[in-house]
């Protein structure tokens, strides 16, 4: 007998079609005379959207992530990157990216699609030389980088006017860079409007992650991964933002009939990092025992935007800025006030931010357990990461390690991974159900 | 109430019979490739030394990697557990215990209940397991039961890069081009193993009494670098592979 | 003579601080982690700055701490504080760096107590004209940080005194290294090495006596009669690999030196200098951003690519030998680049990957092989 009802998420088809209708806008840009340009996930997309608006993006990681279900492909692009002379540790994903290239490939099919420009920020070691190297093996792509290294943000850092300018006037100076390179006219009414939007998305993505506090938790975490996708694809764009309005709706009215992602849920667990993308499967086998991912600070906090409150010992999102922008120089400071706040970039300075920030989600989202995916294939969030597991164990909170590689399977082991988690959940007390 | 636990490990398959809280058999079998037939050759070889027949025992349990393959029962728990309650069992104050086994090792702290606190397991390498030994026994051309007491003989310690068994396979003909001396060479390779199981365990953390079960804990050579890096002298159970598969039975008494 | 001083000093590093810590009670010592740390600042406030490196021995103590996908050398760094090595020191300081070494000084900050804990964020993007302003407006921070900490007031005069400290150190190492464009270089790989990260490691005055007797009495006359051996550069992340470098120069059948290197424990650590100017903090900072980069701070221009061959050209260099830290991301993504472009150049390159301890007998065997590769080129 069930615990909970359950029913499927109805907007989960409109996720897929604007997720495709992404990459297709790609594909097809220069067919309609518009631009497109590559930058990671963490950019400021809302930059280039000045330029007009038949210009379409390419982010990176989530490129990598689809390169990795596709386990031929990935291996065919791993292969090419190592045969270049890239070392195999490095970001998976990175090493997907650059595979493509070089078998002239894209993973949706037909040759890789060149960009016209390279739109990137600068976060872990590996960013901007992951598109520094895209721009050697393609032969030079004009390629501009924003430096997100200012320090971490309040209230684990204080944070002065030249942090914010560091960041505001690398962007002011990557609009002239923009209109140079492209020979277009930045239209700054479009450029706000695009702001507005990024604050939009990760604000109200930060909504719904706050709906999963709910027990039974409406979301788990394998559907979310889904559903955050989409802000980093585009958070700046309106298709994106207005889509996270309706989910909230729907996942709010899920909250109030009780609707439960996973019918028995019984433990509660986070997750950190990226998954193994190849073996999302695991998140189907913890429900067997009744044992559901609620979230992550990844799924959360990579395109939410949250803040912690040291007072209260709490994790909550950050409401969108009392008004739009007005001026160039205010839209840049306001991004980068906005962006130097993100939760997933914390830990880059400190390993303890991330800590209280989990710890916090642990006690605000009813968590019964840790499980941190040591990630070979991404040194940024995995940066730390054993000292986030100590700092939450001084903190009561169980905790279980698993190692694996986001996007190169070759380093994830399915049968041990089972085992830990056999053994973690066994130390919850709880059977798995055949 | 009479138990079994079964344990159905890389290389051997262990079985032991339990009654009220006695161990009344066991028996280790080479798991070689067919895992089935090795669990019916230990089983009736325990059965054989409890002098009962199979029907006497109330519940089975089994454990192990290969777990799944043998034919007596479905309830199992993990390697984790089962060494945990097993250590328990022998020794309650036992609060870590290190299982270093043929192809994995794992380190557990448990609480004085035989509840599993942590837990640690090696990373997918050879380095920190028996395998490793066994390796490095080969290319010293020595046997696996002579390598832990030869390297008892060192004269001096020599620093080895044990990061990675192949590595420290070539590593080790450099050291046979200096003419180093075999025990010293013996002695390097415990200290390799013995540094990155350590490793391991401060992961799970340690707290004491510090136990050593699995195939590996009889070697005395892996034991004296152990009690040296860990400065404290860990116990070794009388017979340390059997912990997991007693833990195993323990564990059919509470299901 | 003079040379094998800094060996000494290199291996009595502990002894050296705390002799330093006796005779100077006025001064503290701060241990720091990377290279981009401002070491005017820290000496204007009578702060010693002491880089801390690992010891290149096995230990157990880092695993709870770094995950096993980091470099090696981030864990033997931290290794040195959790075995107490280092129990000294007054406090730490990060300028901000690659993702590897920020984790050992964040675990240090963690684990092991110190009176005074600062991580500077030192910009990546040195390449843009916004870095300057925002590194002096961090060194503002920096310098009133280490005032109230000290309370020393660091003056104008006492930063111009330690600016004059540190150029003159790096005017003098610049000159040890010409030497070494010599057709019979006065001096090894090895002997560089020491002679660089001893200066990391010492107050400046006292390794600027040494390199001054050095340079005026020792190396003008100094024949290790080496003219005939093969002259290789070395280059890429950390590197104090005493092991490694003394296997490649004791080669016997094709001999080699090491004549240049581009490395944090070598050249790019002190080959530019301080510009005096009147707004002193702008000058530090302007130092800073413009030495030769780490490959992390190195983008969107590989401007160390070109720094290196330029550097392999004007010391004659017949190879170049590419080490890395294993898992060293920022070094890995240019390795392959580095590679093509050397060759380009006609410079063979070998590449090899450094750990705690390396495996000597396995790099000697591709080392050997490596210099046959550049000798058969002089027979034919």
């Amino acid at each position: 007998m069930a615990k909970y009802k359950t029913e499927p998420l109805k907007l989960w088809n409109k996720a897929k079609e604007i997720r495709q209708q992404y990459y297709k806008n790609y594909a097809t840009a220069h067919e309609k005379g518009g631009i497109r340009w590559a930058g990671g996930a963490w950019t400021f997309d809302a930059v280039p959207a000045g330029l007009g608006e038949d210009v379409y993006s390419l982010t990176s990681e989530p490129y990598g992530a689809s390169v990795a279900w596709n386990k031929n492909f990935a291996l065919e692009c791993q292969e090419a990157a190592e045969a270049f002379g890239f070392a195999r540790d490095l970001c998976s994903y990175m090493r997907n990216y650059w595979g493509s290239i070089l078998i002239d490939k894209y993973v949706f099919g037909g040759p890789f699609p060149k960009p016209d420009f390279l739109w990137q920020d600068h976060i872990c070691c590996s960013h901007a030389k992951w598109y520094q190297n895209i721009s050697y093996l393609e032969g030079g792509i004009p390629m501009y980088c924003v430096d997100m290294g200012a320090g971490a943000y309040k209230p684990f850092a204080e944070v002065t006017e030249s942090q914010i300018d560091y960041i505001a006037n690398q962007l002011l100076d990557g609009i002239e860079w923009l209109e140079k390179v492209t020979g277009r006219k930045f239209n700054d009414e479009l450029f706000f409007e695009a702001c507005w939007n990024d604050f939009r998305s990760t604000s109200r993505w930060a909504q719904i992650c706050e709906l999963n506090r709910a027990v039974p938790a409406p979301l788990e975490e394998k559907t979310m991964y889904s559903l955050y996708v989409l802000a980093t694809l585009q958070k700046s764009w309106k298709v994106v933002a207005d889509f996270y309005d309706e989910l909230y709706e729907e996942v709010k009215d899920r909250v109030d009939r009780g609707i439960a992602a996973v019918e028995n849920e019984r433990v509660r667990v986070i997750t950190d990092t990226q998954p193994p993308w190849a073996f999302l499967k695991i998140f189907r086998y913890m429900e067997k025992y009744g044992c559901v991912s609620v979230g992550s600070i990844y799924t959360y906090g990579l395109e939410g935007m949250f803040v912690y409150d040291k007072e209260k010992h709490e994790f909550n999102h950050r409401p969108l800025p009392p008004k739009k922008p007005e001026t160039r120089e205010e839209a840049c400071r306001m991004l980068a006030d906005w962006h130097m706040c993100k939760p997933e970039y914390q830990h880059f300075v400190h390993p303890e931010y991330k800590t209280l920030m989990m710890d916090a989600i642990c006690k605000q989202w009813n968590v019964d357990g840790v499980m941190l995916h040591y990630n070979r294939g991404c040194e940024g969030l995995s940066v730390g990461i054993a000292e986030v597991r100590l700092g939450l164990l001084k903190r009561g909170r169980k905790v279980m390690t698993f190692e694996g590689n986001m996007g190169d399977e070759r380093e994830f082991d399915e049968a041990r991974t089972v085992q830990r988690i056999d053994a973690f959940l066994e130390t919850f007390g709880i059977r798995k159900s055949e | 109430m009479i138990t079994a636990g079964i344990d159905c490990g890389a290389k051997t398959v262990k079985v032991v019979i339990l009654k009220d809280d006695k161990v009344i058999g066991k028996a280790i079998i080479p798991a070689g490739i067919d895992t089935k037939k090795a669990s019916e050759e230990a089983f009736e070889e325990a059965l054989k030394e409890a002098g009962i027949k199979k029907e006497d025992i109330d519940k089975i349990v089994a454990t192990g990697a290969g777990r799944a393959d043998q034919p007596f029962t479905k309830d199992s728990v993990t390697e984790v557990s089962a060494d945990a309650k097993g250590i328990n069992f022998l020794y309650p104050n036992v609060h870590t215990v290190i299982d270093v086994g043929a192809e994995e090792s794992r380190a557990i702290r448990v609480d004085g209940k035989g509840m599993v606190m942590d837990f640690a397991v090696n990373e997918k390498c050879a380095a920190g397991s028996g395998a490793f030994i066994e390796a490095m026994a080969r290319a010293l051309e020595v046997t696996v039961e002579e390598i832990g007491p030869l390297s008892l003989q060192y004269k001096q310690e020599i620093a080895m890069n044990a990061q990675c068994a192949v590595f420290a396979e070539s590593e080790l003909v450099t050291l046979v081009h200096q003419q180093t001396p075999k025990p010293d060479m013996a002695r390097a390779i415990h200290a390799g193993i013995s540094d990155r199981i350590v490793s391991m365990a401060r992961r799970a953390g340690l707290e004491p009494d510090i136990a050593v079960i699995g195939g590996v804990a009889k070697n005395p050579g892996f034991i004296d670098c152990l009690n040296k890096d860990l400065n404290t002298k860990v116990i070794v159970p009388d017979d340390p592979e059997f912990v997991g598969a007693l833990g195993a039975a323990i564990a059919a008494k509470e299901i | 003579m003079y040379i094998e001083e800094f060996k000494k000093y290199y291996e009595k590093r502990h002894e050296y601080a705390k002799d330093f810590k006796k005779k100077h009670p006025d001064w503290k010592i701060v241990g720091t982690f990377c290279t981009y740390y401002p070491e005017e600042l820290m000496y204007a406030a009578k702060v010693l700055p002491v880089r801390i490196l690992g010891s290149h021995e096995p230990q157990n103590v880092t695993e709870p701490h770094i995950f096993g996908m980091f470099c090696p050398f981030c864990r033997d760094v931290l290794a040195q504080g959790l075995q107490g090595r280092y129990d000294y020191l007054d406090g730490i300081m990060i300028a901000q760096s690659c993702l590897h070494v920020r984790q050992s000084y964040t675990s240090w900050d963690l684990h092991i107590p110190v009176d005074f804990r600062y991580y500077l964020p030192m910009p990546h993007h040195l390449q843009s004209a916004r870095a300057k302003d925002f590194l002096k407006a961090e060194l503002e921070k920096f310098k009133k940080a280490l005032e109230n900490w000290t309370g020393n007031k660091i003056t104008d005069e006492a930063l111009d005194e330690a600016i004059e400290i540190l150029n003159e150190n790096r005017r003098l190492l610049r000159q040890a290294y010409d030497f070494r464009k010599k057709d019979n270089p006065p001096m090894t790989g090895l002997e560089a090495m020491y002679m660089v990260v001893s200066s990391q490691m010492m107050h400046k005055k006292d390794h600027n006596e040494i390199l001054k007797n050095l340079i005026e009495k020792e190396l003008p006359n100094r024949d290790l009669g080496i003219g005939d051996h093969i002259r290789l550069m070395v280059l890429g992340s950390e590197n104090d690999d005493v092991e490694f470098l003394d296997m490649v120069e004791t080669i016997t059948s094709n001999p080699a030196k090491f004549v240049i290197d581009d490395h944090c424990t070598g050249s790019r650590y002190f080959w530019n200098q301080v510009e005096p100017k009147a707004d002193r903090l702008m000058a530090i900072a302007e130092r800073y951003i413009n030495r030769p980069p780490c490959p992390t701070k190195d983008w969107p221009n590989r401007l160390r690519l070109e720094h290196d061959l330029n550097l392999a050209k004007e010391w004659n260099v017949q190879g170049a030998v590419l080490l890395q830290q294993k898992f060293c991301d920022p070094h890995e993504c240019d390795i392959p680049i580095f590679q093509r472009a050397f060759e380009e150049q006609g410079i063979k390159t070998l590449f090899l990957e450094l750990d705690v301890l390396v495996p000597v007998g396995q790099f000697k065997i591709r080392t050997e092989a490596f210099l046959e590769t550049l000798s058969s080129e002089d027979l034919f």
